[in-house]
């Protein structure tokens, strides 16, 4: 607990807990207004000579534009975001002795982990889930409402996706010394993970990615499907093994 | 609290810090760890303090695993870093509630603790803000915080000016008394103040481990040292060719005349002098070397 209150103290601190939100409120923000206006940018733009802009072209729903937030501005540039504004929370003790300085005392390695993992988390999601909320507002105001059980739906199946996301930054940075190094792989990592999600059924049985595709689908078809639940269950093993990974690389004092 | 090391290894890559090392430290004993940098004394107090991970061998205290012990262990680290946007009685309470410790107990014994190293004023202005000095006391404070039977200190003073050495050796003294402890240090003056056992290590091996009279006992030179005058030197050049002298050399204001068999020698040389009119200002029979000579013959 003392942990956890550190944490928060901390991100507080480092006025991590303010500009974060903002971002993801700009993020869910910009894929409304952007699809809204893409007809009167292209205009202006001039662009290429032949294109003709139809005007009766049938505006996009709002449960499309709901489902290409998470999936263009959350999955590229919010994981981005999220990767660099993280990659430190373990490293940074690393590197100035802290960590080992608090193992010193009577602390399980795995509530120093947990309380890491689990505040980092709960403030992406908050972040997300702001985000999500101005996107969804705009998209009912801009295009058509869509249906806030679906809506939420989705959200709870993008805060798995996050979840693995976050716990896989948290072990790059138990792992490695070197902040480019962690945010390097991380990106590289999660971006391949969510390109190749939607490729293959087995791929997907074990890519952690595919459970922001389910939140895509729940919204754009507004049901659940069965795999789903299994993306879920698979993803949350995975978080498992990371933790159990970590706690032997500490307990190994090989940091 | 009883700790016993044993045989303990470590390596780093190729490099082996700590090498086969073995100690047993009694209850309220002071041991300091001496040895000149990179010697491997700060990786075997990590060891201890179940930072690093011994390749080989274990630690026990009272019996016990190391790592069961934490709340019976303090710590002070070579560079005490803390979170520089706490403040001093944050950063107690912070680690305290780490160890276990109540609020109330908190509230009441950080005061105190503050007060005891000096850091009584300090004690809501950020660390960040803090001199090396007051860190270290800091660290301190945060090692003594939960009451531990045992103490581990990583070169408590040697990063202090004289002032603030002075008064963390103070400090150390008057914790001395009631807690077993630990220290490194590659400055011998401060750890001959403050204990009275050695361990001198050199290359991750122990070489010696005696208290201070006992090494300078073991050390003490069958030399004998006068101070005579200017007119007299050239009887120097006398007994120098005598069979009892091994050798002559200047050693301060005198000189330290090497014999073979102390007591007698001495008494033939005092002889001779006396025969040869020699006036004696001073004779002194087993020049006792300083513990910082010693050191130096140990580890060179």
């Amino acid at each position: 607990m003392a942990l956890s209150k550190k944490e928060l103290t901390q991100m507080t601190k480092e006025f991590k807990i303010v500009w974060l939100p903002i971002v993801f409120i700009l993020l869910g923000l910009t894929q409304p207004i952007v699809m809204y206006y893409m007809p009167v940018i292209l205009q202006s733009m001039g662009g290429v000579e032949g294109i003709m802009i139809d005007p009766t072209m049938a505006k996009p729903e709002g449960r499309e534009v709901l489902a290409s937030t998470l999936n263009s501005q959350f999955d590229q540039l919010g994981i981005i975001i999220l990767v660099v504004a993280l990659m430190s929370m373990i490293q940074g003790e690393k590197a100035n002795g802290m960590m080992a300085f608090i193992l010193t005392r009577p602390v399980p390695i795995l509530s120093y982990l947990n309380s890491k993992i689990v505040i980092h988390y709960l403030v992406a999601v908050i972040c997300i889930t702001l985000g999500y909320a101005v996107s969804y507002g705009y998209s009912a105001y801009l295009f058509t409402v869509v249906p806030f059980k679906e809506a939420l739906w989705a959200l709870a199946f993008y805060c798995v996706w996050l979840l693995f996301v976050i716990t896989f930054v948290a072990m790059m940075s138990t792992f490695f010394k070197s902040p480019a190094v962690i945010a390097l792989i991380s990106i590289v990592v999660l971006l391949v993970c969510r390109f190749i999600a939607g490729l293959h059924p087995f791929i997907d049985a074990v890519n952690p990615a595919s459970n922001s595709l389910s939140a895509a689908n729940i919204l754009m078809t507004g049901n659940l499907e069965v795999g789903d639940g299994i993306h879920i269950i698979v993803t949350l093993l995975l978080v498992l093994l990371m933790i159990t990974t970590m706690h032997g690389f500490i307990a190994k004092k090989k940091f | 609290m009883r700790l016993d090391i044993k045989n303990i290894t470590k390596n780093f890559k190729q490099k082996t810090a700590v090498h086969d090392f073995s100690m047993i430290i009694e209850a309220n004993e002071c041991v300091g760890l001496i040895g000149p940098n990179g010697a491997g004394k700060s990786t075997l107090i990590q060891i201890i303090a179940d930072i690093l991970y011994a390749e080989e061998g274990e630690i026990l205290l009272d019996g016990q695993k190391i790592a069961l012990m934490k709340n019976k262990i303090g710590y002070l680290p070579q560079y005490p870093n803390f979170f520089s946007w706490m403040t001093a009685f944050e950063t107690l309470s912070f680690m305290g509630t780490l160890s276990g410790l109540s609020k109330n107990e908190l509230q009441q014994e950080i005061p105190l603790l503050l007060e005891k190293v000096g850091l009584g004023k300090e004690a809501h202005m950020h660390v960040g803000t803090f001199s090396g000095g007051m860190k270290q006391r800091l660290g301190i404070a945060q090692a003594l915080l939960h009451k531990p039977a045992f103490m581990i200190m990583d070169e408590p003073v040697s990063a202090l000016d004289p002032i603030g050495r002075r008064e963390v050796i103070n400090l150390i003294k008057e914790i001395k008394k009631e807690t077993t402890i630990l220290l490194s240090t590659h400055i011998l003056s401060d750890a001959e103040e403050i204990c009275e056992r050695f361990v001198v290590i050199k290359h991750g091996y122990k070489i010696e481990d005696a208290t201070k009279s006992e090494l300078l006992e073991r050390y003490q030179d069958s030399a004998i040292f006068i101070r005579i005058r200017q007119e007299d030197l050239k009887w120097l050049t006398i007994i120098e060719h005598l069979p009892y002298v091994k050798k002559i050399e200047s050693y301060g204001d005198g000189f330290k005349i090497h014999v073979y068999h102390l007591e007698a020698d001495a008494q033939r040389l005092l002889q001779h002098g006396l025969d040869s009119q020699v006036l004696f200002l001073k004779f002194e029979m087993g020049i006792q070397e300083s513990l910082e000579e010693i050191f130096l013959q140990l580890v060179v």
